[in-house]
């Protein structure tokens, strides 16, 4: 499938472009082999690849209490979690590819260093309440996020979302489920979900990106219909939805500024530090070294897997039944 | 840099009177390789029945847009050789979606630009949006032996807890903290 995207010095790129925006007016989706622009085309490969990335670094945090796991019937779940992430970051590399990026060259991008993911997976898992946490506020966030992707106009980032969707909100449900049930249970339970709130609420806020003043790619994406709403408005949603339940749950917020405004019918929150925001970003978060050097050392691992494999299929011409 | 190996298209049924569709791609050194991985990526979760994989490249694939640019028919080579089969998928809405383009039949045609035309001819229920043409012989399926479709498929359905219906009791509905805007909160009294 060639890629076909222009840049505005082609003599007919105005043209195309009106066509391009037209059809995106329309509520149709651009498919691998359309006309795009150079801009759209680079504008996803950037956060397509971020995003597969967020997915597999993802599965670190998580992935390091799947032994700890304190009942079966939780070590089950946590481990169909962490696989999931891994089928996340497939869906995602695949859309990538789409775009006629390839995935040695992505691979290559996170495992150098090069490549950004989502700086909320720098932080540390302490306790076994992280992972309830986890769930509900993080995959909380992330699914707001991803809901308002599944509405993008490239048609293939748009269905690995939807897919993408319809898996997460378990890992959303489990996480909710597990933290209301600590807040209910022994003071020691109690404090552990509150400490795990404590320490993830403003991280999680943070995942949405800049406020919309500072973030200048908005524009440009809400035009195309990659975003279908800004960075603000999806941290909206996700508090209005996060803090009242939480509240409920009978825990606090680390928030001394955060109120309820009647007028609006939204949930104002206090300044987020930022400076801590663009620190884990240029990757002077408490985790990044670590997630970089687990994620390199699993490549390096399996890399006899990869090599049996190529063997394998090198010596067997013919093995499954042509339809 | 290594190798990742050669992309495959994949293609799942989740039932057996619904078409293959195609879900993504997965990379895999060989045909069996291929469904293997597609199976753990793809079959996660309920339904499925069969899996389809073929090659990326392996498969012609044209939009509206490059058919009204005519670059089918500028690519139309006929008359090379023997006719042999091909498969032909289709998409068909822009509505939201998991899946890109359904199973719709097969033709029978010398080259993969006149299986296009014959496709075009035949299957004209609906508009096309994409239309994929694959050669018959390089579309690789699953066992579809009941003991594979059972162990490859029957877990996903089982482990329940990975739907979130399962959690489904948790906490106050959401629409008790939309402070004025329920409709919940009159209906009480």
């Amino acid at each position: 499938m060639p890629i076909k995207y222009g840049v505005p010095s082609d003599p007919d790129y105005n043209e195309r472009l009106r066509e391009f925006e037209a059809r995106i007016a329309r509520g149709e989706k651009i498919e691998p082999g359309d006309w795009m622009p150079e801009e759209y085309r680079r504008q996803l490969i950037r956060m397509i690849s971020q995003h597969a990335h967020s997915e597999v670094v993802g599965m670190l945090p998580e992935g390091a209490w799947i032994t700890r796991a304190p009942t079966l019937k939780r070590k089950m779940i946590l481990v169909a979690k962490v696989q999931d992430e891994a089928g996340h970051g497939q869906y995602l590399y695949h859309a990538a590819e789409t775009l006629g990026i390839s995935r040695e060259a992505m691979l290559e991008a996170l495992l150098s260093g090069k490549a950004k993911y989502s700086s909320i997976f720098n932080y540390p898992t302490l306790t076994w309440a992280d992972i309830g946490t986890i769930g509900w506020l993080v995959d909380g966030a992330a699914i707001k996020n991803q809901t308002m992707l599944a509405a993008c106009s490239y048609g293939p980032y748009s269905r690995a979302m939807v897919r993408i969707c319809a898996e997460e909100t378990f890992h959303h449900k489990q996480g909710k489920e597990m933290v209301l049930l600590y807040a209910k249970g022994t003071p020691k339970q109690r404090q552990m979900a509150q400490d795990a709130i404590n320490r993830w609420w403003w991280p999680a806020l943070m995942m949405m990106g800049p406020h919309d003043k500072d973030s200048p790619n908005t524009e440009i994406l809400v035009r195309w219909g990659i975003k279908t709403k800004t960075n603000d408005q999806v941290r909206q949603e996700f508090i209005n939805e996060h803090a009242p339940e939480i509240l409920e749950a009978g825990l606090t917020i680390p928030d001394p500024e955060l109120r309820y405004d009647e007028a609006t019918g939204n949930w104002i929150h206090g300044p987020i530090n930022w400076d801590e925001f663009w620190q884990v970003v240029a990757g002077n978060g408490p985790m990044n070294k670590e997630r970089l050097e687990a994620r390199r050392r699993a490549h390096a691992e399996g890399a006899w897997v990869r090599e049996a494999l190529e063997a394998y299929a090198a010596k067997k011409q013919k093995t499954a039944v042509a339809v | 840099m290594d190798t990742q190996w050669p992309r495959w298209e994949v293609f799942k049924q989740d039932t057996p009177h619904k078409p293959h569709q195609a879900v993504g791609s997965v990379h895999a050194a060989d045909p069996e390789h291929a469904l293997l991985t597609a199976r753990n990526v793809f079959a996660r979760r309920p339904q499925a029945v069969s899996m389809w994989v073929a090659r990326a490249e392996d498969i012609y694939a044209w939009t509206r847009e490059e058919i009204l640019e005519g670059l089918a028919t500028a690519k139309a080579d006929t008359g090379l050789g023997a006719a042999c089969r091909y498969l032909v998928f289709r998409k068909t809405t822009h509505k939201r979606s998991m899946t890109f383009v359904d199973h719709v039949g097969e033709v029978e045609a010398t080259s993969p630009e006149e299986a296009l035309q014959q496709a075009q001819a035949r299957f004209t229920d609906s508009e096309a949006l994409a239309w994929w043409i694959v050669p018959a012989d390089k579309v690789y399926q699953s066992d579809p032996s009941q003991e594979t479709v059972e162990s490859w498929f029957a877990p996903a359905r089982d482990k329940t807890y990975k739907q979130q219906q399962f959690y489904a009791t948790v906490g106050s509905h959401i629409s008790k903290h939309k402070v004025g805007r329920g409709v919940e909160d009159d209906e009480c009294c």
